[in-house]
């Protein structure tokens, strides 16, 4: 609107009414619709489609001929801040972020089209996971918790909304989450007591459509969360369209670390909620860290499969959760079928009958400090699993860690609200049989927790990124590496995609990004 | 998010959260058993952090300034006051903060980055990293003239082992690498607190260089023959790099030469499923007796 009012009037008219019949857009735009079966020219969406398995149909590259792949394009940024963004890719542009940045880039030349910089503010600039993609606008959300709609053709601002308030210590890195015409934005705030948000609004105009609360503002009748704020919906969810239900992980309460001043389980903090995307109402929860003290989120993405489990198929859901533990639920009533550790645990005294993790009190923080595993990073964390639908393999990049977490009433009730060093961790890429939740290969990624997601292809490749400084594909059956090159360290997940008969594969190395093919003329 | 070393953390308690805080330690005397509640009484001063060498005074909007674009660049890590974030080091009790004469020593860390502790690089303008180094100088001030704090780790938190019970099990697990009066003679007059606890259970943490953490050592055989030793500066799945006896970089790819590292870590990591949390406070108890 802004854009129309600044140019003559007689000239805003013309364009109003040339916009609509516009066959540019009519052709270029994405459809919503899309994202149901996504083009294999395409990655339009954080996941690369809802399911959240990040695996792809292509098959050109294969373990055969990948030691072939060279380098087709790289795109700098010219920025320090790491690139851990998805790209998004829609009708041959790539949008990649960083922090108050966007880019639209060329996905065949890797040649910069426009470039967004938003003005510079105070909210925390850690990370950007990534843009959303509706018909002809592009979504970024800010450190300072605004939600931008820019025209996907030139970067010019179409409207900016506030998501939440940043003064009160919210921000936001989310890569929102397109479902019909509703646009479905997180929020992060660990450093402050605040109620836990996901809020939905009309994709066209950015009016708020609904907003759903893990945790309730203080004071709300009926509270079921013990006390407790937080769980923040920092991560983009996944989407059953047969069920009409959004899946999304939600984060730890606070405060973190003191867990006395919120008795209880502190629901729907640590837990994987279903909601309905078209009111935000909850349909289900289930509770992966009932009252986590250890600052550890169930964050991570609710993996959506369509397979048999125990000889019967099923609508499931996995994920490998931050504590360390890996889940399978029934994703049409959140009941669970599977909890099994897939990295290093210590905190656990028993799992219940409903299949949740109970805390061992005596792992809770204290003023002398506990010794326990995972960390404060956790088992994993942001960085992406794959599901490898051949070989029935869950590719997660885990971190086997050991962290000492230190409360006294001294440390008062206010976010962090305690200590919590890290003593020792090691990234491991560990794939994991869905079924059972056991190790079938681990490949060691030479340091600390990786920052790599997971790509899997269907002709048997894994793509993903090891601690030390280079990317990597492996066999996706036994975790043999069969190319890599040292780009620097992959910050974001991998992603393919098929332009002019040729497979590109996609990773950012530091503030660069990398595209990779095999060697054409 | 990134988690890496929070060492020696300390807060300032807000004014207004005073009265909770007070309450809470009120409930902490029913919750918490009595020999800890002793321990919260030691003399602050016996836990002061690095005191500023060079006094320095900055103008009140740079200070406000540094504010903004800290909390923007550095807070997540380091916290929105610099006493500590999801990951990074409490500045407020930062020895190379206290060494610190405007920017001296915290512009060029800020721009070459710790990667090896996952702290990245920054290109920042001058008078932007002037105004957070206004900043970070403003908060050390001001956190050198309150006591105790909300994320600290003090020594008097750390005393409820029992050091005869931390000898045997020393005796047992330790005592293979290590001697009480050798390589530990001591340490506990070198590291205390967090800091020896940290470096109790993993040797390679720590603060860099000249600390005394714990370097592999490596021996390459090279496919002539030819055999190079040196201590550990590299290693990935694909090269293996040392630094030799004469201080130079040498590096080789894995798939051409057979190495050793005689990582001494190994063991400490081992242990770290094997301790019990009495067995850990019982250890540190021991080592706090090695003066």
């Amino acid at each position: 609107m802004t854009m129309l009012r600044s140019v003559p009037r007689p000239l805003a008219i013309a364009l109003l009414i040339a916009l609509p019949v516009s066959p540019r857009v009519a052709s270029q735009g994405l459809d919503p619709a899309a994202l149901l079966k996504p083009a294999s020219d395409s990655w339009p969406t954080y996941h690369g489609d809802y399911t959240g398995q990040r695996h792809s149909r292509l098959t050109q590259i294969t373990p055969v001929n990948v030691h072939q792949m060279t380098l087709a394009w790289a795109f700098q940024t010219g920025q320090t801040q790491q690139i851990k963004a998805t790209p998004i890719l829609v009708n041959g542009v790539i949008y990649v972020t960083t922090p108050d940045n966007l880019w639209a880039i060329d996905a065949r030349s890797g040649r910069q089209i426009w470039r967004y910089t938003y003005p510079a503010n105070d909210g925390f600039h850690i990370g950007h996971r990534g843009v959303a993609v509706y018909k002809d606008f592009v979504y970024l959300t800010t450190p300072d918790a605004h939600l931008i709609a820019l025209d996907a053709r030139d970067g010019k601002v179409k409207w900016n909304i506030v998501i939440a308030d940043a003064k009160r210590g919210y921000w936001s890195t989310n890569a929102p989450l397109v479902i019909r015409n509703h646009l479905i934005v997180g929020v992060s705030g660990d450093f402050d007591n605040l109620p836990g948000i996901l809020r939905s609004f009309d994709a066209e105009t950015g009016k708020p459509q609904w907003t759903f609360h893990s945790t309730p503002p203080p004071g709300t009748p009926g509270s079921i969360s013990g006390g407790a704020t937080g769980g923040q919906m920092w991560m983009t969810g996944t989407y059953d369209p047969e069920l009409n239900l959004l899946y999304v992980g939600t984060g730890n309460p606070t405060p973190v670390l003191n867990g006395a001043m919120r008795p209880g389980d502190n629901r729907w903090t640590g837990s994987i909620v279903a909601l309905n995307p078209d009111t935000g109402a909850l349909a289900w929860g289930f509770q992966v860290s009932p009252h986590d003290t250890h600052d550890w989120d169930a964050a991570e993405v609710p993996v959506l499969v369509d397979r048999d489990f125990g000889g019967q198929p099923r609508k499931l859901l996995l994920q490998a959760s931050r504590n360390g533990y890996y889940f399978v639920l029934d994703r049409t009533n959140g009941k669970n079928l599977l909890t099994a550790p897939f990295a290093t645990v210590n905190w656990a005294k028993e799992i219940d009958k409903e299949g949740r993790p109970i805390p061992n009190p005596d792992k809770e923080p204290a003023r002398d400090g506990r010794l326990v595993a995972p960390d404060e990073a956790g088992g994993t964390n942001y960085r992406s699993p794959s599901f490898d639908p051949a070989t029935g393999l869950l590719v997660v990049s885990a971190h086997d860690a050991y962290g000492l977490y230190f409360f006294k009433p001294e440390h008062g009730e206010y976010g962090w609200a305690g200590a919590s060093p890290a003593v020792y961790g090691r990234g491991v890429l560990r794939a994991i049989d869905y079924q059972t939740g056991r190790t079938r290969w681990n490949h060691d990624l030479h340091g600390g927790a990786g920052a790599a997601g997971v790509l899997t292809t269907a002709s048997g490749l894994t793509f993903t990124g090891d601690s030390a400084g280079s990317a990597l594909a492996l066999r996706t059956s036994d975790g043999t590496t069969l190319w890599h090159s040292g780009v620097g360290r992959v910050g974001n997940s991998p992603i393919t995609y098929e332009l002019d008969g040729r497979q590109y594969v996609v990773v950012g190395g530091g503030s660069a990004l990398y595209a990779f093919a095999l060697a054409a003329p | 998010m990134t988690s890496l070393h929070l060492m020696n953390l300390v807060h300032l308690v807000h004014p207004t959260r005073l009265r909770t805080f007070c309450a809470l330690c009120l409930v902490s005397i029913v919750l918490v058993s009595p020999i800890h509640a002793q321990r919260g009484q030691a003399s602050p001063a016996a836990q002061r952090p690095p005191q500023t060498t060079t006094p320095q005074q900055y103008p009140r909007e740079q200070v406000e300034a540094g504010r903004v674009r800290f909390a923007a660049q550095c807070g997540f890590c380091h916290g929105r006051d610099a006493a500590g974030g999801e990951g990074g080091t409490d500045l407020t009790r930062s020895a190379l903060v206290a060494e610190d004469v405007r920017g001296s020593r915290i512009i060029p860390l800020v721009r070459s980055g710790r990667t090896d502790k996952g702290m990245p690089a920054f290109t920042l303008p001058d008078a932007e990293l002037a105004a957070i180094v206004a900043f970070i100088h403003d908060q050390k001030r001001q956190a050198e003239s309150v006591a105790g704090g909300r994320r600290v780790v003090d020594p008097s938190d750390l005393q409820s082992g029992n050091a005869d019970a931390g000898r045997r099990f020393f005796d047992g697990a330790c005592a293979r690498c290590h001697s009480p009066g050798g390589d530990l003679a001591g340490i506990a007059s070198r590291l205390q607190g967090l800091a020896l606890l940290q470096r109790m259970l993993n040797p390679a943490a720590g603060r860099g260089a000249g600390s005394g953490r714990a370097v592999p050592k490596v021996t390459v055989k090279t496919a002539s023959g030819e055999a190079v030793s040196g201590t550990l500066t590299y290693r990935d799945e694909f090269t293996i790099a040392i630094t030799d006896a004469s201080g130079w970089h040498r590096s080789w790819p894995t798939r051409l030469v057979t190495f050793t590292v005689d990582d001494a870590l190994q063991a400490h990591v081992e242990q770290l499923g094997k301790y019990t949390d009495a067995d850990m406070h019982n250890v540190l108890a021991y080592l706090q007796t090695l003066k």
